[in-house]
């Protein structure tokens, strides 16, 4: 079966989690993705340095990151080295990276630099804070993005500290992808290469946009604190619930008179209550009131009740779950969302697998993440023609 | 370098993606934000609505669990740079007409239940029967291989994935992680798989199917912490974890005496000794506790504690200048008045002001967060109006008659 990245080539410099896993994902999609493994790139999530990543027998999000890819370990400081840098860009489509502008600019690896080899080069940027503005010489790291972006205060209840959700990083990662095919598209059509920078700042923005476009539309001072869960505008959508057990119950029915006989009945209130029987009042006078019922009549069944309950009656309302849940559905693993992966050496583990499904050239896991330098003589000699002798001769001088 | 990236506004510049044609078949969020994506970048895309009361979202106020203020933010910005076709699609011409669209269109879109397509004869088959080129794309719910017979709205989703009883401090309610954080998400994966399908039409000639779903999205979106769960089943991964026992006490959340601050240093005796020479706090600097990354990280507990009484002195600005004197990278944790008057969201776009039809002024949006420097984005016009470009589309783009869009009006197909 075909692929849809058949023949592209992409060169990666890049040290950030988010950055390298767009190459990961043009790689399950075909590309031939060459990551340049320098020691001044060290790959970010091969140590614990947040201290919220105890070391695993597998490192697994390295695994995620750099799979489907080859490694070339090069030193770019020799002249040498240099010189098959260059040629390799020569070959290629996309180059992708998370180097600062300064660094960039410092060894040579800026826009301008490669284009004197493929002119057509499409210069794709994972950064912290975008091309422009007085921030943008900023690290990349997701943490310093994410609290700029306003909303870690107000996720949580009142007097709780703020809350960093890792979550933002993740939209700049495909941003970042579709960013490349959309200058791969121009490309195609005129010629013409480009930069392309996608930046966990805007990544983040996007990953919360409707709570910001609310505020940039009302600029109201109670999207600025956060709110109590039993203090929400609708008591059947967003509001949460502890259940007797411990799981916590979300309701999403905003649409409160479509669903409400069927809501009460589960709940065990009468449908004809005078406090909740229409919309207005539910919304409305009675929500407060509503919410403390809610919060009791869910206490006093456990979880697996009323996940049995909600789902028989169709009501979109769900027991919040915790990461057992898609381990096990089998619908995570029929999309392959979640793979089951025999490992050389570690056996049978899972993974994350591929988000978007295509007919026609399906994602797949063509290699597990490369080891430090593993196709540094194969891509030599396959992908840039040189010689057994001269390839010995790198490796002995220490250019490769 | 800054030069080369500076934003370019001059009359004439070209966009990617001019020249493919998109029919939108969406409601409410994902497949419109994905749709929003393709047109920021110059796609011709015609959303395709029912007359009278169109896409759901145009409704919005009147559901009452979102705030939406005097002009319809929530429509109007996903909609942006786009067509507005009204057909009924409960009559057999209507669905004709889209076939006939389809079969002049690069892309067909929808996020409208499987059932729902198949019931309206629209599926993938008959489609690309009629247009083998056509990129048939869905965002469904819980993915194309199994149907399943559930709702899914974001947080719905969202709540099965487990991530979000993974945030926030231990015995605190889950946390979902913003209104249509998973939707967005899955809407530029669909968008992507779109890019994707028409970067290999151009060898095989052929579209195909792909599907971008909620739940695929948002696994995806937990990637951080559920991968290594994945991996180690270890239950640290799962459950939530407190600020105050943070491994690594220089990365971490720290109150100043106005505001949070997030630290962000690697455990090393470098910046240890930068951060003990901004603190003011000779006790913690000289506590032997802290004297080495191991111990620093064995003693965590007591390094958060000593640190929070510390930051908590000053205000954070003071903080802020210090770190950034010694080297340290840090941030102010803002709220969403802070990132509203923040430069750096505007100078790149990532904020934007447009004209709103609707109120009759100049309005805030949120912007373009993907930056290309010759064919960059851009948002022309928000939201159509339902069903304004009908009449000139069916004459356009199906070189239809007048009298042939007359008798379509008479029968109810067009409004």
């Amino acid at each position: 079966m075909s692929k849809a990245l058949d023949e592209l080539v992409v060169v990666e410099i890049c040290s950030e989690f988010f950055a390298s896993l767009c190459g990961a994902m043009l790689g399950d999609f075909g590309a031939r993705v060459i990551r340049i493994d320098d020691r001044s790139n060290p790959r970010s999530v091969d140590h614990d340095r947040d201290g919220m990543h105890p070391p695993e027998r597998w490192n697994a999000l390295d695994e995620l990151a750099h799979r489907n890819k080859q490694s070339l370990a090069l030193d770019l400081g020799k002249p040498a080295g240099r010189e098959i840098f260059d040629k390799l860009i020569a070959t290629a489509d996309v180059f992708l990276t998370d180097l600062p502008f300064a660094e960039q600019a410092a060894r040579g690896l800026d826009y301008d630099a490669l284009r004197e080899h493929k002119r057509d080069i499409i210069f794709a940027r994972g950064s912290g804070f975008g091309p422009n503005g007085p921030d943008r010489d900023l690290p990349a790291i997701d943490e310093l993005a994410a609290a700029r972006t306003g909303v870690m205060p107000t996720l949580v209840q009142p007097g709780e500290p703020p809350v960093y959700t890792g979550a933002g990083q993740m939209q700049t990662t495909v941003m970042l992808a579709f960013g490349i095919m959309t200058a791969l598209h121009h490309r195609e059509e005129s010629g013409e290469g480009q930069i392309v920078d996608a930046s966990l700042l805007g990544g983040n923005m996007y990953s919360q946009s409707l709570d910001m476009q609310a505020y940039l539309a009302m600029k109201d001072d109670r999207f600025l604190e956060p709110v109590s869960r039993l203090d929400a505008g609708n008591p059947m959508s967003g509001p949460m619930y502890p259940s007797a057990d411990g799981p916590w119950v979300t309701l999403a029915m905003p649409d409160t008179d479509k669903y409400w006989p069927t809501f009460a009945e589960v709940v065990g209130l009468d449908v004809d209550d005078p406090r909740f029987d229409d919309h207005e009042k539910r919304c409305g006078e009675n929500r407060l009131e509503m919410m403390q019922v809610l919060d009791e009549l869910f206490a006093k069944q456990p979880g697996s009740h009323w996940q049995k309950l909600l789902a028989e009656k169709q009501l979109p309302a769900d027991v919040i779950q915790t990461y057992d849940y898609p381990v096990e559905d089998p619908t995570a693993k029929a999309n392959r969302y979640i793979l089951d992966l025999e490992h050389p050496s570690l056996g049978s583990i899972q993974s994350l697998g591929f988000p978007i499904y295509m007919s026609e050239a399906p994602a797949r896991l063509r290699r597990l993440a490369p080891t430090v330098g593993q196709h540094s003589a194969e891509i030599l000699q396959e992908h840039l023609g040189y010689s057994d002798a001269e390839i010995e001769s790198f490796e002995q001088d220490g250019t490769i | 370098m800054g030069e080369a990236i500076a934003l370019i506004r001059k009359e004439g510049v070209s966009k990617a993606l001019e020249g493919i044609r998109v029919l939108d078949l969406t409601q409410w969020l994902q497949g419109p934000v994905c749709a929003q994506f393709l047109a920021d970048f110059g796609a011709e895309v015609i959303h395709i609505e029912r007359p009278v009361t169109g896409d759901g979202a145009r409704g919005v106020r009147s559901i009452k669990a979102l705030p939406v203020g005097d002009w319809n933010q929530y429509f109007l910005v996903i909609n942006r740079n786009k067509k507005s076709i009204a057909i009924d699609l409960k009559k057999a011409a209507g669905r004709a007409l889209l076939c006939d669209l389809a079969a002049k269109a690069d892309v067909f879109l929808s996020n409208f239940p499987i059932d729902v397509l198949r019931g309206l004869g629209l599926t993938y088959e008959k489609l690309s029967e009629i247009n083998p080129g056509l990129v048939y794309a869905t965002n469904t719910g819980y993915g194309h291989a199994v149907e399943v017979n559930r709702p899914s709205y974001d947080i719905n989703v969202q709540a099965l994935t487990g991530i979000m009883t993974r945030q926030g401090e231990p015995g605190q309610p889950p946390i979902y992680l913003g209104m249509g954080s998973g939707d967005t998400y899955g809407g530029i994966m669909s968008a992507l798989g779109i890019l994707l399908a028409l970067h290999q039409r151009r060898r095989t000639g052929r579209g195909q199917y792909i599907d971008a779903s909620l739940y695929g999205a948002q696994l995806f979106m937990g990637a951080p912490t559920l991968q290594p769960f994945l991996a180690s089943r270890n239950p640290f991964y799962a459950r939530q974890q407190s600020r105050k026992n943070a491994r690594n006490p220089l990365w971490n959340r720290y109150r100043a005496k106005d505001k949070w601050l997030f630290l962000c240093a690697e455990n090393d005796d470098e910046n240890w000794s930068k951060l003990c020479g901004s603190l003011d706090a000779p006790d913690t600097a000289g506590d032997a506790r802290f004297a080495s990354p191991q111990s620093r990280a064995e003693n965590h507990v007591a390094l958060v504690e000593a640190l929070d009484s510390a930051v908590a002195k000053k205000p954070a600005q003071e903080w802020l200048e210090r770190w950034r004197a010694a080297g340290l990278a840090a941030s102010p944790i803002q709220n969403l008045k802070e990132l509203s008057e923040d430069p750096q969201a505007w100078e790149n776009e990532y904020l934007m002001k447009t004209h709103c039809n609707e109120v009759g002024r100049e309005v805030e949006i949120r912007g373009l967060p993907v930056t290309l420097s010759k064919t960059p984005g851009s948002v022309e016009t928000l939201g159509p109006e339902l069903g304004q470009d009908t009449e000139i589309l069916l004459m356009e783009a199906l070189e239809m008659e007048w009298d042939r869009i007359e008798e379509l009006k008479a029968e109810g197909v067009i409004p």
